[in-house]
């Protein structure tokens, strides 16, 4: 059967690799193929957790959460209208899943410098203590010090590997031509913060 | 089944702007800096163990016409997934309420729930390696299962449709009892 999809119909998932892997995984599951629909899980599910997790859930509503996402898309199989954009679909349907789940721990917004380094100096972030050495500590404090919106640049360009920029510009509602010199900026920042806390810690 | 019908040049979507590699713009430093940011959000946020397992498990329901519950959870209850199994799970969906209390026992768990609003009810647990175990409810919205295999577990609730209405029904996230 045709699948009129122009970057899959070639090879088989099982042989391709990132974005076309996930189209054809998904198209493969749409006619019944568990194991692609797996394999989905398999890949994608470290970036819908890391998303979850960086909504602010505790992780057993992350959980909760992330299923749910994984569940709404087996209802959803056939009405996901761009199965190469489908990273971009389980992102904002985590989003989406957990602001409905908010728990106590409610997400702020960052701080300004000065009030949260106060703050990152007196108590520390709660996830600290799973990392041991100090340069990964500093590179977690000054991340969590960037706006949300360079946090969750960088996150999908770490998560999401060789991310296509299209779905990144449409996820972040960004112009394409303005990703590039936004995560720039938002590097810079991050480098920034490290080397003053370099002086100072 | 051979896996290579077409040998296909590994076409990468010829001329498509999709060709643009998110590494554009970066020097090598930058590039360094997000390897080491990947393995940070990997310490601090670490996929927990099985995850994939019980989403899979989640996954394999024959009938894709089902609404999501939420599992109600107080802090007793948290950390369900790690260690120790809680007494008694609650989920809810919409204006249904499901309570379950969980009791080991030495094949399994026995199941003692209540669904409120009652009535007829078919209640199924899945478990991860075994067949299914079904019972209905009572009018009052009552059921018991005496042994429920241990294992990843998910319960699916087909409401007893009142007259001629589409039947409804509603499945859990899984977790391991």
């Amino acid at each position: 059967m045709s699948n009129g999809q122009t970057i899959t119909e070639d090879a088989p998932w099982w042989e391709l690799t990132g974005y076309p892997r996930h189209a054809a995984c998904l198209i493969a599951a749409r006619s019944g193929d568990r194991a692609a629909l797996h394999a989905l899980v398999v890949d994608l599910n470290p970036l819908v957790w890391k998303v979850a997790r960086g909504q602010g859930l505790d992780p057993t509503i992350a959980e909760d959460v992330v299923q749910t996402v994984w569940m709404t898309l087996l209802r959803k199989l056939d009405s996901v209208a761009e199965p190469q954009a489908l990273a971009s679909w389980l992102i904002t349907t985590t989003r989406r899943e957990a602001s409905r789940n908010k728990n106590v721990a409610e997400r702020v917004e960052p701080l300004d410098d000065d009030a949260s380094e106060q703050l990152l100096s007196a108590y520390g972030l709660p996830e600290e203590e799973a990392l041991r050495t100090d340069r990964n500590r500093a590179i977690w404090r000054a991340f969590n010090r960037l706006p949300r919106r360079c946090q969750d640049l960088l996150r999908m360009t770490v998560l999401a590997g060789r991310a296509e920029y299209d779905h990144v510009a449409k996820e972040m509602r960004m112009p394409r031509g303005s990703i590039g010199p936004t995560r720039g900026r938002c590097i810079s920042t991050l480098r920034g913060y490290l080397n003053n806390e370099g002086g100072t810690s | 089944m051979s896996p290579t019908e077409r040998p296909s040049g590994q076409s990468a979507a010829s001329g498509d702007p999709a060709d643009i590699d998110l590494s554009e713009g970066l020097s090598e430093e930058d590039e360094r800096l997000l390897v080491e940011l990947g393995t940070v959000l990997e310490l601090v946020h670490p996929v927990p163990e099985g995850m994939a397992a019980r989403i899979q498990f989640a996954l394999e329901l024959d009938d894709l016409e089902f609404e999501v519950a939420q599992w109600q959870r107080d802090d007793s209850l948290v950390g369900v997934r790690g260690s120790a199994a809680p007494d008694t799970i609650t989920f809810t969906v919409g204006d249904l309420t499901v309570m379950v209390s969980v009791a080991p026992g030495i094949n399994g768990n026995r199941f003692d729930g209540w669904l409120v609003p009652g009535g007829p009810h078919t209640v199924e647990v899945r478990v991860h390696g075994h067949e299914p175990t079904t019972t209905s409810a009572d009018e009052g919205g009552r059921f018991a299962l005496a042994e429920v295999p241990r294992g990843i577990t998910q319960i699916v609730v087909h409401l007893a449709g009142g007259d001629s209405q589409r039947t409804r029904t509603v499945v859990t996230p899984t977790i391991v009892l």
